[in-house]
């Protein structure tokens, strides 16, 4: 008897083995844990593949409770062996993770980007400065929220502070290379690499975060502000400009023909004098998100971009024009910067990238920012990618059953595998 | 009886200020006389046009009003620079604005007229703009329509790297001269093109803050002794950015202060302020990089696309100059009178500066009528060309040294291109009068009434109003307005110009306006809307034969619309670009221009990207 031959195609999942490269998103919330592995031949002690941490965090407003679950599995799945572990910038959601754990793996290099490293005056300046601010914030934050109700702007600037401070000991890990003797690499725009930390046949090219002054001077939030009184950070405080005896009150005869009425006053207080907290909590969480280290794997045919959460508006001007566009059509894996936001990867990005010619994953869900990830952006995504792109909180949790849920994905696209509590993509070499 | 001169009112009130800035100290000719027009004054002051009210916001306090009537004011000719009486400040802010509105009004033919509306009755100044010299503490400075106000910040430099202030000091937006012209200018353009405020494009808001330094720029080459200072150090090459130094070092290295050299002021706008924010220089500058006609593709922010402008403005005033002064360096040489920087003879220095100060106010002239010239909303650098090129011709038919080539010449090697233009040879460039752009007779308009140079009368105005709106109807192909839409018009003024020639030119300026509400995604109907407008500048001579009509047609939302479609790409990548729109701190549509929306354009915002 002849087996009946049906119509459909069967599809295979694709499996892991020797010639294949698997980058595998873990679902731990809002923030981001990826893990790539690549394949080596003859590699020590048998080992099929060399593996490489990009980044290791969650947010404290969206946490699933999955990280440390997340961490040790990676420890199984390595054998604790990694050859980089790479901090793209000191967001919690991207470092909180970093824990002790990490002291009994063996790490060969830990890569940061350039304004992480203590020893640059260039960068120990720039994060002295935000440092002071964000923890001036979070305490006038948190001061008002005891008494005053937050509107949903304010909780969205509370939790961008948040994500600013308490990164102390993730940090003092990560510079002291985890105590295991790993390289810690400082590395900016226009740096590359070659086979390292003995991973043959990669080259790793970095284009951000530059060095350049233009850069620099977007990083200065506005000076001389008297943004909270009684600060203890050098410029927190308002300044009186004049002399006592040049100083009138409302009801002196000589402003009687110049003086505001009371409404008039509160407008202009309300106006001028009231500083936008707000604004500049947002303005420090993007300055973070520039310094991100932009890392473009190069590895037998495969382009594979890791932006961490820079923006795409920022880091193609440090690049030659012509050379940033040709990057973009290359790509053949994109993990989607800042969990999916319009303002990292804008449409002309993504417009930018060559259709059908690559996959996309983004470690993302609706909170604490609903904003976030953008639709119209993942509705365009999709159709760039060929529908080859998934969302990590697609993955329904079993641990987890309050998560945040993401678009249903009733069949996973091709190349895509899904685990327990993350999701492989395969490239067979 | 006989005539008595005397008894006449003064013609000038002399007020001190700071040419530049106060960090350039008696350096330059760093402590000038401004010829204010006299008008009578109350304490503030307070005159016709402005109400310096010194109100801190900060610290909620007023401070002592000044008198400039008072005796010992007068006779100093004005209080002597001083950065810790806040008095001077008032006297330079009023002195500064002053100036800027006169030339203003010079350029335009007619007294100037602010762009808000809808103040209170008993407001005393509700149709003064008010100048708040110390408003609050920020390093920031900015014209607000809705507080109907121009504020200045103060702040403290930079502790660890203030430049050339002291670490700490306060610093003074308003002891700026630049930034004082540049403020002040950004009212007044709002006062003559209301929609220019309403961001519809890149070029929208580069082009209000690119109009607002080139005139402060423009007004560097009438401080005199300035200027005859920075000829002798640049040899007469007046744009070079670094000046020699007044002494030549003797060993090679300087030792001396006189032997240090600096940058060149003339061609800079606010110093101080670059030093203060730890800039190492000044905040802006006139000719900036080399031309690159790449750039307008990739710089977005409102000051660098805006700095393109600027440079190809002063492009074309330097070049001008250099042809100017080229048949008197000849001479100079000729005569074996050597021209290297710091040996200029005192006459040909003299000379030159006369030269440099003549062709500036040509150029700020030709770009403040340009302004007449261009169309109502959504202007771009291109359009801008095609007014000051229509403009200059209007008035200076023979152009002996090529001005408007110069223009031209200078916008195409930064890749300014006008729109729907077949060449860019200046004919080309020049606004099409209707009868040749659309073949028919030239429209004209019977029965607007005005009496120059008094302003318009509210009743004149009301009736011009009606006049104007049934005109439009009635002509609206010939005048480049939809037919079906309600034609609103929106200003109107009566010019009268005097020509090198001597005669007199009077013109009617008019605004038609139209809009209608689209969403912003044309597939998407539940999108949120916004109100998308176009209109007609008419340019009319005397009789009321229409002369130019400058359109931006608002057309239909059929997939066609190029404006239309730029605009909502506009707003979308506008959206991208703010922090706070990613963190759904900021929706889209509180961008979007809408009835009764509140300040399209935010300046303080805008100025806080610097």
């Amino acid at each position: 008897m002849v087996a009946k031959k049906t119509n459909k195609k069967s599809v295979k999942p694709p499996k892991f083995g020797p010639s294949t490269i698997r980058v595998r998103m873990y679902r731990i919330g809002f923030g981001d844990c990826f893990l790539v592995s690549l394949p080596v031949a003859n590699g020590a002690g048998g080992d099929t593949h060399k593996h490489i941490l990009v980044d290791c965090g969650v947010h404290a407003k969206g946490d699933l409770d999955m990280i440390d679950r997340a961490v040790d599995h990676v420890g199984v799945t390595t054998g604790k062996k990694l050859a980089i572990v790479i901090a793209t910038h000191s967001h919690q959601d991207h470092i909180s993770g970093f824990s002790n754990k990490f002291t009994s793996f063996e790490i060969d290099e830990v890569w940061m980007p350039w304004c992480e490293d203590p020893k640059d005056p260039q960068a120990a300046k720039i994060t002295k400065r935000h440092a002071a601010l964000a923890e001036n914030l979070e305490r006038h934050f948190a001061t008002e929220a005891r008494t005053a109700r937050v509107d949903k702007t304010r909780a969205a600037a509370m939790a961008a502070v948040a994500n600013l401070v308490q990164n102390k000991t993730s940090l003092g890990l990560l510079r002291s290379g985890f105590s295991v003797g790993a390289d810690v690499r400082y590395l900016s725009a226009g740096d590359s690499l070659k086979n390292p930390a003995g991973v043959p046949g990669l080259s790793v090219r970095f284009l951000g975060p530059p060095r350049d002054e233009k850069f620099l001077s977007k990083m200065d939030p506005p000076t001389g502000h008297s943004y909270l009184k009684g600060g203890t950070s050098e410029r927190l405080h308002a300044i009186e400009p004049f002399a006592e005896r040049w100083r009138l009150s409302a009801n002196d005869p000589a402003v009687a023909h110049l003086r505001f009425s009371a409404t008039a006053t509160e407008e202009l207080q309300k106006e001028l004098a009231t500083p936008s907290l707000n604004a500049l909590a947002f303005a420090l969480d993007q300055y973070k998100n520039n310094t991100s280290l932009v890392s473009l794997f190069s590895f037998r045919g495969q382009q594979m971009l890791f932006p961490g959460d820079a923006q795409w508006g920022n880091w193609k001007f440090w690049l030659d024009q012509d050379d940033a566009e040709t990057i973009l059509q290359a790509v053949t894996f994109f993990k989607v910067a800042h969990h999916g936001s319009h303002n990292a990867t804008p449409t002309d990005a993504l417009e930018k990238m060559s259709k059908g010619k690559f996959a996309a994953m983004v470690s993302t869900q609706n909170v604490p920012w609903d904003s976030i990830p953008r639709i119209p952006l993942m509705t365009r995504l999709g159709e760039m990618t060929k529908d080859r792109v998934v969302r990590s909180d697609s993955l329904a949790l079993v641990d987890a059953p309050k998560a945040p849920k993401g678009p249903a994905l009733t069949e996973l696209p091709k190349g895509f595998v899904q685990g327990d509590f993350w999701y492989d993509y395969l490239i067979k070499l | 009886m006989s005539y008595n001169m005397n008894d006449e009112t003064p013609a000038e009130r002399p007020l001190k200020a700071y040419a530049f800035d106060p960090s350039q100290g008696h350096n330059l000719g760093n402590f000038m006389t401004v010829p204010v027009r006299y008008e009578p004054l109350q304490a503030g002051p307070v005159g016709e046009y402005l109400a310096v009210v010194d109100y801190d916001a900060s610290n909620n306090t007023y401070y002592q009003p000044v008198d400039l009537d008072d005796r010992a004011v007068l006779l100093r000719g004005g209080l002597d620079p001083s950065e810790s009486d806040p008095r001077f400040h008032q006297q330079m802010v009023y002195a500064v604005a002053s100036e800027t509105i006169r030339r203003f009004e010079i350029a335009l033919g007619r007294k100037i007229r602010w762009g808000f509306r809808g103040a209170k009755k008993d407001d005393a100044f509700s149709r003064k703009l008010r100048i708040m010299p110390h408003a609050m503490q920020e390093a920031n400075a900015y014209y607000d329509r809705d507080l109907r106000a121009i504020v200045f910040g103060y702040f403290p430099a930079s502790e660890s790297d203030p430049g050339t202030n002291l670490p700490g000091q306060t610093v003074f937006t308003c002891l700026s001269h630049d930034i004082i012209a540049h403020e002040t200018t950004h009212a007044l353009i709002d006062g003559q093109r209301e929609f220019f405020m309403e961001p519809t494009g890149p070029d929208t808001p580069a082009f209000h803050e690119a109009f607002a330094d080139i005139i402060a720029l423009f007004q560097h080459f009438s401080y005199r002794d300035a200027l005859l200072e920075m000829i002798q150090r640049t040899g007469g090459r007046i744009y070079q950015q670094q000046l020699a130094p007044r002494v030549e070092p003797a060993t090679g290295r300087p030792v001396i202060q006189d032997e240090l050299s600096t940058t060149n002021p003339l061609v800079e706008l606010a110093q101080q302020f670059g030093e203060a924010m730890g800039m190492r220089k000044a905040l802006r500058e006139a000719l900036g990089t080399e031309p690159n006609s790449t750039a307008l593709r990739t710089l977005f922010e409102p000051h660098e696309r805006g700095s393109i402008l600027v440079a190809a403005v002063f492009d074309a005033f330097f070049t001008i100059y250099m042809r100017r002064t080229r048949d008197l360096m000849r001479i100079a040489q000729s005569a074996g009178s050597v021209t290297s920087p710091g040996n200029l003879h005192p006459d040909l220095a003299n000379r030159l500066a006369g030269e440099a100060a003549k062709a500036a106010q040509h150029f700020a002239n030709i770009c403040i009528r340009a302004l007449d010239y261009s169309p109502p909303i959504d202007i771009t650098f291109g359009d801008f060309l095609r007014a000051m090129v229509t403009a200059d011709y209007d008035l200076v038919p023979t152009d002996r040294y090529g001005y408007r080539a110069a223009l031209i010449e200078a916008f195409r090697l930064r890749g300014i291109y006008p729109e729907g233009v077949t060449s860019l040879a200046e004919e080309s460039l020049r606004w099409c009068p209707p009868d040749v752009l659309k073949g028919i007779p030239a429209p004209v308009c019977e029965g607007l009434e005005f009496d120059i140079p008094k302003p318009t009368t509210p009743a004149q105005k009301a009736k011009n109003a009606k006049i104007l709106s049934r005109f439009g109807k009635i002509n609206a192909r010939a005048l480049g307005l939809n037919s079906d839409a309600k034609v609103q018009a929106f200003s109107f003024h009566a010019i009268h110009r005097v020509t090198p020639s001597g005669g007199v030119k009077v013109e009617m300026i008019a605004e038609l306006m139209q809009q209608m509400e689209v969403p912003l995604d044309r597939a998407d109907k539940s999108s949120p809307e916004f109100t998308f407008r176009g209109g007609t500048t008419l340019v009319l001579d005397d009789k009321g034969t229409v002369r130019y009509a400058i359109q931006k047609n608002l057309g239909r939302d059929d997939g066609h619309n190029v404006r239309l479609q730029r605009q909502r790409e506009y707003y979308y990548s506008s959206e991208a670009a703010m922090a706070m729109a990613t963190y759904g701190g900021r929706e889209i549509s509180d961008l979007l221009p809408r009835p009764g929306h509140k300040r399209p354009m935010n300046f303080g915002l805008v100025h806080r990207g610097y």
